[in-house]
């Protein structure tokens, strides 16, 4: 089985024409550059001239590390060229406005899972992202997304949206009577008839989740543009 | 023509299966059917008791499907309604000895020779469910006004429609006056959640009980309101439309009398 959650000093990957190395900077360089070496050398002849990428993951500030470590692997190794990871780009926010405003969801491929009809006592619907019904959810059925639950029509039953561990998500429906409500890691059990009509929304504030009516606190009234998400 | 198997169900006990069972299967027999009327519940047979015929048990349903002896054997006739035939339970096997393959093989011989096979199926929806509806033509859900016996029905309907069945719907034990005082759900919240094909309401009957004791058919009784509502029942099953009818409170003496005096 692949173990996702591998926390390996050194990842080895093949990337394009060439090898990707991944080292995690919190192990000492010793220890690192004997992960190298054991690697390398299991590739034998499949290293020889193979174009190296050098990469820290996700931590900063290592230059210093990175360039012992490709002096090393240039004394020891016949490789072909050996590079450092190019700079992490981000869209600057004037760019992701104009890219939104200019329709840029035209070629958003979608996560969401939207179903339709009457989810039953016993059933449940696993979804990797949102998650939209239109229907009713009855008491007894289970629904989990990784992120927004929308249910147009009655919402009973156990929802949990932001599954396993994203506070940010939020949970409508046009009448909203859940017995469990899970947002991220905060749980809350269900009030019973809130007597309440019309469309209501959950989300969390300060550590706590919230039950609002949407028409008043429409959360998304203030975004200026149509976002893609 | 070959017959059709009904199957009554619930998932919850105690909501009236059995009663329903013989009613309806005693009604479609009355409307001139040739009806069978099959207690699948192995272990814990009722349908005999309920229907007066426990003294006449030869033959039971495991011996049918085992082999041990023919579908005609096993069928006790019932003396007061002619066509009407009870295959019994067995009490002292489970559920087990039954397979899903071995019903499938019994319904086939029992749909030529019965207009109608009613199977009570068993709580639950283990073993004794999944032989109940193997064979199945169609599906009836009671259910009783109260929230736990919704959701349990809510689950049957899904594992029903998984099969293909398009289950029916028959709420049972409605009391107007809780309903009215808002102590149980109404047959329309009922519908709401359940959502399906409503093809009968029956009223809360003491005669029920005193019935099932003596072991004598509800369905007799023209003062059994119970009895009066599964007879309309049978009729829409056997394809009559007749309009639903719903259990209403008989007004008392005094809002009569408020009424004609213009008080409300």
């Amino acid at each position: 089985m692949i173990n996702f959650d591998n926390i390996a000093p050194v990842k080895l990957k093949g990337a394009g024409g060439g090898l990707w190395i991944t080292i995690d900077p919190s192990h000492p360089e010793s220890e690192l550059i004997a992960e190298i070496d054991r690697l390398l050398k299991k590739l034998k002849h499949l290293a020889i001239n193979a174009d190296v990428t050098l990469d820290t993951g996700d931590a900063d500030g290592q230059e210093e590390l990175v360039e012992r470590i490709k002096i090393h692997l240039e004394n020891n190794f016949e490789l072909g060229t050996i590079s450092t990871s190019p700079q992490k780009r981000s869209i600057p926010t004037e760019r992701r406005r104009q890219r939104d405003l200019s329709k840029g969801w035209n070629h958003h491929k979608s996560d969401v899972l939207m179903l339709r009809g009457r989810v039953r006592s016993g059933q449940k619907i696993n979804a990797r992202k949102h998650l939209v019904i239109t229907g009713d959810v009855n008491p007894g059925a289970e629904l989990t997304a990784g992120g927004d639950i929308i249910v147009l029509g009655t919402l009973a039953g156990k929802v949990h949206a932001g599954y396993p561990g994203n506070d940010g998500a939020m949970i409508f429906s046009l009448a909203f009577n859940p017995s469990l409500v899970k947002i991220g890691l905060i749980t809350a059990t269900g009030a019973g008839e809130s007597g309440i009509q019309g469309p209501e929304f959950a989300c969390v504030e300060q550590d706590s989740i919230v039950v609002k009516n949407y028409m008043k606190d429409n959360p998304f009234k203030r975004m200026p543009w149509p976002e893609v998400i | 023509m070959e017959g059709k198997v009904i199957v009554v169900t619930s998932g919850k006990g105690g909501v009236g299966k059995t009663t329903a069972t013989s009613s309806i299967g005693a009604a479609l027999a009355l409307e001139g059917k040739r009806v069978a009327i099959v207690d699948m519940d192995i272990g814990l047979r009722n349908l005999d008791v309920v229907m007066g015929l426990e003294n006449r048990i030869v033959f039971n349903i495991v011996d049918v499907v085992q082999g041990k002896c023919k579908v005609d054997q096993a069928a006790i006739r019932d003396r007061r309604i002619d066509n009407l035939f009870l295959i019994p339970a067995s009490q002292s096997d489970n559920k087990d000895v039954l397979t899903p393959a071995g019903v499938e093989r019994m319904a086939k011989v029992l749909r030529q020779k019965f207009d109608y096979v009613i199977m009570d199926s068993p709580a639950g929806i283990e073993r004794g469910f999944e032989n109940s509806v193997v064979s199945a033509n169609e599906a009836v859900v009671i259910c009783t006004p109260d929230v736990s016996a919704v959701r349990d029905a809510d689950r049957v309907i899904g594992l029903l429609y998984a099969r293909s069945l398009e289950p029916k719907l028959i709420v049972n034990r409605i009391e107007p006056a809780r309903v009215e005082r808002g102590e149980m759900l109404s047959y329309k919240d009922v519908l709401d959640i359940l959502s399906i094909e409503l093809v009968g309401l029956v009223p809360m009957d003491e005669k029920v009980l005193i019935s099932s004791n003596t072991g004598t058919p509800l369905v007799l009784q023209n003062d059994s309101t119970a009895g009066q509502s599964f007879r309309r029942i049978a009729k829409r099953l056997n394809g009559e439309t007749i309009p639903i009818e719903v259990p209403n409170l008989k007004p008392s003496v005094w809002t009569k009398l408020g009424k004609t005096f213009g008080l409300k």
